[in-house]
């Protein structure tokens, strides 16, 4: 299984455009990764004398109202952005999977009070799912991640179900269930694995989603504590900089756009590659 | 054809100046305003100023009030002529102006008062006629208050906008419905219509004739029609200005006025504000225990800086805790809290607390870091991470956190917090009341203040001043002893700005009352 | 049978609202902070704050608060605003017909353009075409609403002066929120439509019609597309919640009255009655899109109503 998804991200990047976004993502990853050693300047230092300066020579992207070097905080704003993002879906597609496997599995009440549970989540807008979260937490990046992570775990836990729902009227699993093995070593050995590639797939696209809502909770001022940077609270750092200093809130939006495009593209290429297209249906 | 055209127009134009001169009551409908309300003013449900806790600037216009203040916080008369207050401060006596007609119809006269000062009671507000006895109706004209203790504050809540006076008659036959569907005052303006969350519009009274001398215009206000907009949006009320949809910001914030500055559409008016942004000290956890950490800090924070950066040299810094137009702030040389770097490092060595190689002290092994709060708001964001970059400066390592409104105070009440960072806006002294009364630790009382000799000043500020002079000796001691114990460090003086459309409205130079309320818009115009 | 059903769907529906006003109920308690300090203003005394919170019931137990809220739900007013006084049934019939309109629309014009763009790219032979629709697809799923909405404003109301900037009054203004969130919502229609559509024209009916010589167009237009729509209202139904109370941004930016708004403002101030209110409705409002949608696939595909009976 391991070997198909690997050779599956490997075909992901023989077209055109999934070559172009997966190279992007690869060469994001890495500049997130070592953003505190190569961003070109300090990122929290202020140089009032220098601020709001318009992008040029040696601020390629101009500096806030700080005089912070804005490219240097896109870089290490991708650190924060990403990996909020990845580190809340990551914990929300295993939760999820989790649940979705055990409600296929078990079926019953159990189900029905998972899935009662998970569709009043997932219908609920997730900004409100947020706001109402980090009220409850306080604001940081844990509250966010965390905020992220439950609203859209109901994504998760409703494919993983689907998936298992689908598997289980199989013969070899009906043979597995007749030969009686245990749920647990059903559930990991042989219903799990063959869900897991959907999951992962939906998690990545995911990803994006987690960048944009992340970004809305900067809007409302919550999320990453300045002076940390991230992408979010750099688009919101006051709206009056759209009409000062646009480069301030241009560049982590274009950033964040083209992200989010690179995710997708690169998910389309991997749904493709691991032929699963079929099997994403009913999310 | 083109002579034709021309006489064609200049005809109409004749047909609708003779108009203009036949009908000049009706002609001068046209003249409308839109104003946005500033951001504090947003989400009011009600303008019923008695059971409120939120009202707006529509409200100054709807209501007139005893009593008028202007930006010197001179007081002035109103709906009452003149007052005397008895030496030992047990009796006020009003005399109230003559001919004042409600929307509805109504008279205003003393019974009005006598039918109004004890709808407080169980209300939020009640608090500001506590300390009234008794309304005693003099004659139609004249109206007493007896009092249970000497108020030398009297003044100043009458006029506030909470004080504004409703028809008793309309109050009553409306009860809980009363400020949502119909707001009934003696006011320039009446409610039209109010949409929740959205928009009040408000239609002259024609006939006003009982302005306060706070404006020159002595008779009904010039604009016909007023509709205050909320728009929650800085940005959004900005691009209203410059696209026409609003003829007045209500309120701009710092961050917009250099970008409205540079705006050909829009004129600004700053007036003082009535508030201050400060940094109070958590007294009660360590390291600020000791005040000689506590003056440190206060002398870290340099003003001057903050104000050029931060507000664009708009506004004026702060040294002491209360406005510079309130007498009390005028306290002894020395005690006003000014930057002092290497005062405060050489203070911070005296405590014991050394360089580490980091360039953040230590002492007995443990780092200088300690917590500072702001609340969730552009502003303060920005003025929190400068204050940070700041306290750094003397070696102090600070963690911003933002927090909700809410969630601070809880934090306060928790004795979480170490420093923190936020404004005010009060015009009062009784302000020190507030924040640093004993009885109050944890919110208001941040700075966790308890003190036997503080308390005592306090007492006899808040409740042993019998006049106003007496109040203001009192209230100056009392502000002044608190000075001395640094518990927290005064940052900045807001300004209040206005923005308008100069093409549409005209706005009189000199903005009186202390805030942008009724005594200006009278004097307002609609520009054709 | 449909009946039977259906009934016995709305019966559930008691217990699982009784246990969400239990959850709803807790987690607005949970959040720190009381809604008393948004109430006192300077120069009231400490025992004027303790008078506030016996007056409105914040010195009871949980329990004591919890029975009267319900009390309060049963007569109809949801309880009377403490931060913001009015009673909280009038707060909510006063911002729902804006969120109604704003939602409604926007999810038509997702609709609308959705299934077209899912046609397209079902239709769609050419790999370019598909990803050009894609692309177009992505684009307004790929920025944050409060952006969008932004730079919305500053093209069309500020340079070309099409729209108002903000406001609610005129029809005009609804365009730019509408189109804001509209924007947003097609990739989620597009997806579900393309769906349908590629799972439709692999059945055996769709083969006979191919054999009996009708056009493709006919095929698609009389045969496919009226199955595509079911899936469409059937996210309609699950997505009533992001309909009446998704819009915050967008009400925000636009200085919008509606749902959203309100429970965020009232969360702010910890208006419990009000936060409380506005999530009941809310979660009441998607069990019942839910169970419409629910019945109407289970009056359409027998195998469901025999499955969950």
């Amino acid at each position: 299984m391991n070997a198909l998804a690997q050779s599956g991200v490997g075909r992901a990047f023989t077209t055109p455009l999934g070559l172009f976004s997966g190279g992007y993502i690869l060469i994001l990853l890495v500049v997130a990764l070592t953003a505190p050693w190569i961003t070109p300047f300090d990122v929290t230092i202020q140089d009032l004398a220098n601020s709001n300066a318009a992008p040029g020579w040696p601020h390629l992207m101009g500096t806030d109202e700080f005089g912070r070097d804005v490219l240097s905080r896109v870089m290490y704003g991708a650190r924060t952005s990403l990996s909020v993002s990845a580190t809340a879906i990551g914990f929300s597609m295993i939760v999820g999977m989790a649940l979705g496997a055990a409600a296929g599995y078990f079926g019953g009440l159990f189900e029905r009070a998972v899935m009662t549970v998970v569709d009043l989540t997932w219908s609920f807008p997730d900004i409100l799912i947020a706001l109402m979260l980090v009220a409850i937490i306080g604001p940081g990046l844990s509250s966010t991640m965390f905020a992220i992570a439950v609203a859209y775990l109901a994504q998760f836990t409703r494919l993983t179900r689907a998936q298992i729902v689908q598997l289980k009227r199989e013969t070899f699993i009906e043979a597995t269930i007749n030969l009686g093995a245990t749920p647990a070593h059903i559930l990991s050995r042989h219903l799990l694995p063959n869900a897991v590639a959907p999951v992962i797939v939906v998690g990545m696209l995911a990803i994006g989603d987690g960048i944009i809502l992340e970004a809305t909770l900067g809007f409302f001022g919550l999320g990453a504590q300045p002076p940390t940077p991230s992408w979010g609270a750099m688009m919101s750092s006051g709206t009056a900089q759209l009409f000062l200093a646009p480069w301030v809130i241009i560049f982590p939006g274009l950033v964040v756009a083209v992200t989010v495009i690179a995710i997708n593209l690169f998910g389309d290429a991997l749904i493709r590659a691991l032929d699963i297209r079929e099997r994403l249906r009913g999310t | 054809m083109r002579t034709m055209t021309k006489a064609f127009l200049s005809g109409s134009a004749l047909l609708s100046a003779g108009l203009f001169m036949t009908s000049l009551p009706s002609a001068a409908m046209a003249q409308e305003a839109t104003f946005a309300l500033p951001a504090g003013e947003l989400g009011a449900t009600s303008y019923n100023p008695v059971t409120s806790s939120n009202l707006n600037s529509a409200t100054s216009l709807i209501y007139d009030r005893l009593i008028e203040q202007d930006a010197d916080q001179s007081f002035h008369p109103h709906l009452a002529t003149s007052w005397q207050e008895s030496p030992d401060g047990m009796t006020w006596e009003f005399k109230l102006h003559p001919g004042v007609k409600f929307h509805d119809g109504e008279p205003f006269n003393a019974e009005t008062i006598a039918a109004w000062i004890p709808t407080f009671a169980g209300t939020e507000n009640a608090f500001m006629v506590e300390a009234i006895d008794k309304v005693v109706v003099v004659d139609p004209l004249t109206i007493k208050f007896v009092m249970k203790r000497p108020e030398p504050n009297m003044l100043y809540n009458l006029a506030s906008s909470f004080m504004g006076v409703p028809s008793p008659k309309s109050y009553k036959a409306l009860g809980k419905d009363y400020g949502v569907t119909t707001a009934v005052g003696t006011g320039p303006f009446k409610l039209e219509s109010f949409s929740i969350g959205l928009e009040t519009v408000l239609v002259r009274n024609d006939d006003y004739a009982w302005d306060s001398d706070l404006s020159v215009n002595q008779g009904a206000a010039k604009i016909a029609k007023i509709t205050f907009r909320e728009i929650p949006d800085q940005s959004t009320a900005f691009l209203e200005l410059k696209t026409g949809g609003v003829d007045v910001l209500l309120g701009v914030p710092t961050d917009f006025l250099s970008i409205i500055k540079s705006e050909k559409a829009a004129t600004i008016i700053t007036m003082p504000g009535t508030g201050i942004n400060y940094m109070p000290i958590n007294t009660s956890v360590a390291p600020f225990t000791d005040i000689k950490v506590r003056q440190a800090t206060a002398l870290a924070i340099n003003q001057k800086a903050i104000l050029d950066s931060v507000y664009a040299g708009v506004g004026q810094e702060a040294h002491n805790f209360l406005i510079s137009s309130l007498p009390e702030s005028q306290v002894k040389p020395g005690l006003d809290v000014s930057f002092d770097l290497a005062k405060a490092n050489a203070l911070l060595d005296e405590a014991g607390w050394k360089r580490a190689d980091d360039g953040v002290r230590a002492k007995d092994g443990q780092p200088l870091k300690v917590k500072l709060f702001t609340q969730n708001d552009t502003e303060f964001k920005r003025l929190t991470q400068v204050v940070q970059a700041q306290l750094k400066d003397i070696g102090m390592d600070a963690e911003i956190t933002v927090l909700d409104s809410s969630t601070i105070r809880d934090e306060y009440k928790k004795n979480n917090h170490q420093l923190a960072v936020r404004g005010y806006d009060w015009n009062n002294a009784d302000i020190l009341d507030w924040f640093f009364s004993g009885a109050r630790l944890g919110y208001p009382n941040i700075s966790m203040w308890k003190d036997a000799k503080s308390d005592e000043l306090n007492k006899t500020a808040m409740t042993n001043s019998k006049t106003s002079a007496e109040r203001i000796a009192n209230f100056r001691t009392y502000h002044e002893y608190l000075l001395s114990q640094f518990l927290f460090v005064p940052i900045y003086q807001p300004a209040t700005n206005i923005a308008f459309n100069p093409k549409t409205v005209s706005v009189p130079e000199k903005v009186r009352g202390p805030r942008f309320r009724s005594q200006t818009i009278m004097d307002m115009q609609v520009l054709q | 049978m449909i009946i039977k059903y259906t009934l016995q769907r709305l019966l559930m529906l008691i217990p699982v609202s009784l246990s969400i006003s239990v959850v709803i109920f807790l987690v607005v308690h949970l959040l720190p902070g009381d809604p008393i300090d948004n109430l006192m203003r300077v120069g009231s005394s400490p025992e004027d704050r303790l008078a506030m919170t016996v007056k409105y019931g914040l010195d009871r137990t949980l329990v004591e608060q919890y029975l009267l809220w319900i009390r309060s739900i049963l007569s109809g007013d949801f309880g009377e605003a403490i931060v913001l006084r009015r009673p909280v049934s009038a707060l909510i019939w006063q911002n729902l017909p804006y969120s109604l309109t704003l939602g409604a629309l926007a999810f038509a014009f997702s609709s609308i353009v959705g299934m077209i763009a899912g046609t397209v790219s079902a239709v769609a032979k050419n790999p370019v075409v598909e990803q050009v629709v894609k692309a177009f697809i992505l684009l307004g799923s790929t920025v944050p609403s409060f952006w969008l909405a932004l730079l919305m404003i500053l093209l069309f109301s500020v340079t070309l002066g099409w729209f108002p900037v903000s406001g609610a009054k005129t029809w005009t203004a609804l365009v730019l929120p509408v189109l804001t969130i509209g924007f947003g919502g097609i990739a989620l229609v597009a997806r579900v439509t393309r769906v349908a559509l590629v799972e439709i024209a692999r059945q055996d009916f769709v083969t006979l019609l191919h054999a009996k010589g009708l056009s493709r167009s006919t095929i698609l237009f009389r045969h496919l597309l009226p199955h595509a729509f079911l899936p469409v209202v059937t996210i309609l139904a699950l997505r009533i919640g992001w309909i009446l109370g998704g819009a915050v941004t967008v009400e925000f930016v636009f200085g919008r009255p509606g749902l959203g708004s309100l429970l965020i403002r009232a969360l702010g101030q910890r208006d419990y009655p009000v936060v409380q209110g506005c999530l009941l409705m809310l979660a009441l409002a998607v069990m019942l899109g839910t169970l419409i949608g629910d019945v109407a696939q289970a009056a359409l595909d027998p195998r469901v109503r025999e499955a969950t009976t």
